[in-house]
């Protein structure tokens, strides 16, 4: 019984440790990745972005850094899924709103002009 | 007891560790969203330009500084340059004696029979046409200001004259195959200027609209860009 009790906090510790390490990973992509993109390097900062999700998927910055890669590279309906899973994930940060309202009067008016989405199969 | 004590605070301290909150760096970048060109065109395409219809007409009569303006020649002029200049679709001018068989532009853009005819006199494969719209509107008037006095700091409300004036620019765009004489494309572009004075220039008035909606004029034709802010994550 004591050493169940004792292997509660080490299991928790010892996923918590996996999990901030991603998380930390996740993080050190989305910095590589900004700095990249500040340098107009898009199609590498969508890369790292992509590594950002892949390494934790519920991270919304990695989602909206992602959308805003996707739209310098012209992938315009990427873009817009990846807006709206950032929003699913976190609905109230309003750095991830703006991008997505100002993204969706883009492309409202590009879909109107070109009938049909962009990057769209 | 005490040791299930202290293995749940290990736990919490475990938790309270993880969900600490990240600082949160954000930056600013501009983007150059490209955009497709409206029209599925090679690029090298022979453009007749049609005349417009101008919906200013009735107005001249109330306004002289409209009479300084030769809508139709300004504009074709402007049109050609940027075509020129901007693409490589060869410009072609319709000759003088094609007068458009209505003055209504939605008969304009079912007169299929009209424009094959156009396009077969001319060469072209496509023909632009539509209408134009430029008024001037006087926005002088009394306006409130707020005053903060020299004397004791507070602030007043007064009113003040204010010379204003708006150049309304309205174009239609009618674009039609010079073949089949279909319509391939309708669209509007309008712009708004608003300039101190009360006889600011028409024609540096109009052609602040022009240049504005040049981007836009041209999107019709080749693929452009456009400038747009995001924010981006930094951690």
């Amino acid at each position: 019984m004591r050493r169940t009790v004792w292997a509660i906090p080490v299991l928790v510790i010892a996923s918590g440790c996996a999990s901030y390490s991603q998380t930390e990973r996740a993080k050190s992509q989305i910095a590589f990745g900004s700095e990249v993109a500040r340098k107009g390097l898009w199609r590498e900062a969508q890369f790292r972005f992509e590594q950002a999700i892949a390494k934790e998927p519920g991270n919304a910055r990695a989602h909206n850094n992602l959308a805003v890669a996707l739209e310098a590279t012209g992938e315009f309906a990427r873009a817009l899924e990846e807006y709206k899973k950032a929003l699913q994930l976190d609905p109230n940060d309003s750095y991830i709103r703006r991008n997505y309202a100002r993204f969706a009067e883009f492309y409202t008016s590009y879909t109107r002009t070109t009938g049909k989405a962009a990057g769209a199969p | 007891m005490r040791w299930v004590r202290r293995a749940a605070a290990a736990s919490a301290l475990a938790l309270g560790l993880l969900a600490a909150p990240l600082s949160a760096g954000v930056s600013q970048v501009r983007l150059k969203l490209p955009l497709k060109p409206r029209l599925p065109l090679r690029g090298n395409e022979k453009l007749a330009l049609a005349p417009f219809i101008l919906v200013t007409e009735a107005e001249k009569a109330r306004d002289k500084r409209l009479q300084n303006v030769d809508l139709q020649a300004e504009f074709h002029r402007f049109l050609k340059k940027q075509v020129d200049k901007k693409t490589k679709l060869e410009v072609i001018e319709t000759p003088s004696e094609v007068k458009l068989p209505t003055q209504n532009l939605t008969e304009l853009a079912r007169s299929t029979e009209f424009w094959r005819s156009v396009g077969a006199m001319t060469g072209a494969d496509i023909i632009v046409s539509g209408s134009l719209e430029f008024r001037i509107e006087d926005r002088s008037g009394y306006k409130t200001e707020e005053y903060v006095s020299p004397i004791n700091g507070q602030t007043y409300y007064r009113q003040v004259y204010v010379e204003q004036t708006g150049f309304l620019f309205d174009i239609v765009f009618l674009v039609f195959d010079g073949h089949s004489g279909e319509k391939l494309l309708q669209d509007e572009f309008k712009d708004f200027r608003q300039t101190g004075g009360r006889r600011a220039d028409e024609l540096q008035g109009l052609f602040e609209n022009l240049f504005s909606l040049e981007n836009q004029i041209l999107n019709l034709f080749v693929a452009r860009e456009r400038e747009a802010d995001r924010y981006i994550f930094t951690d």
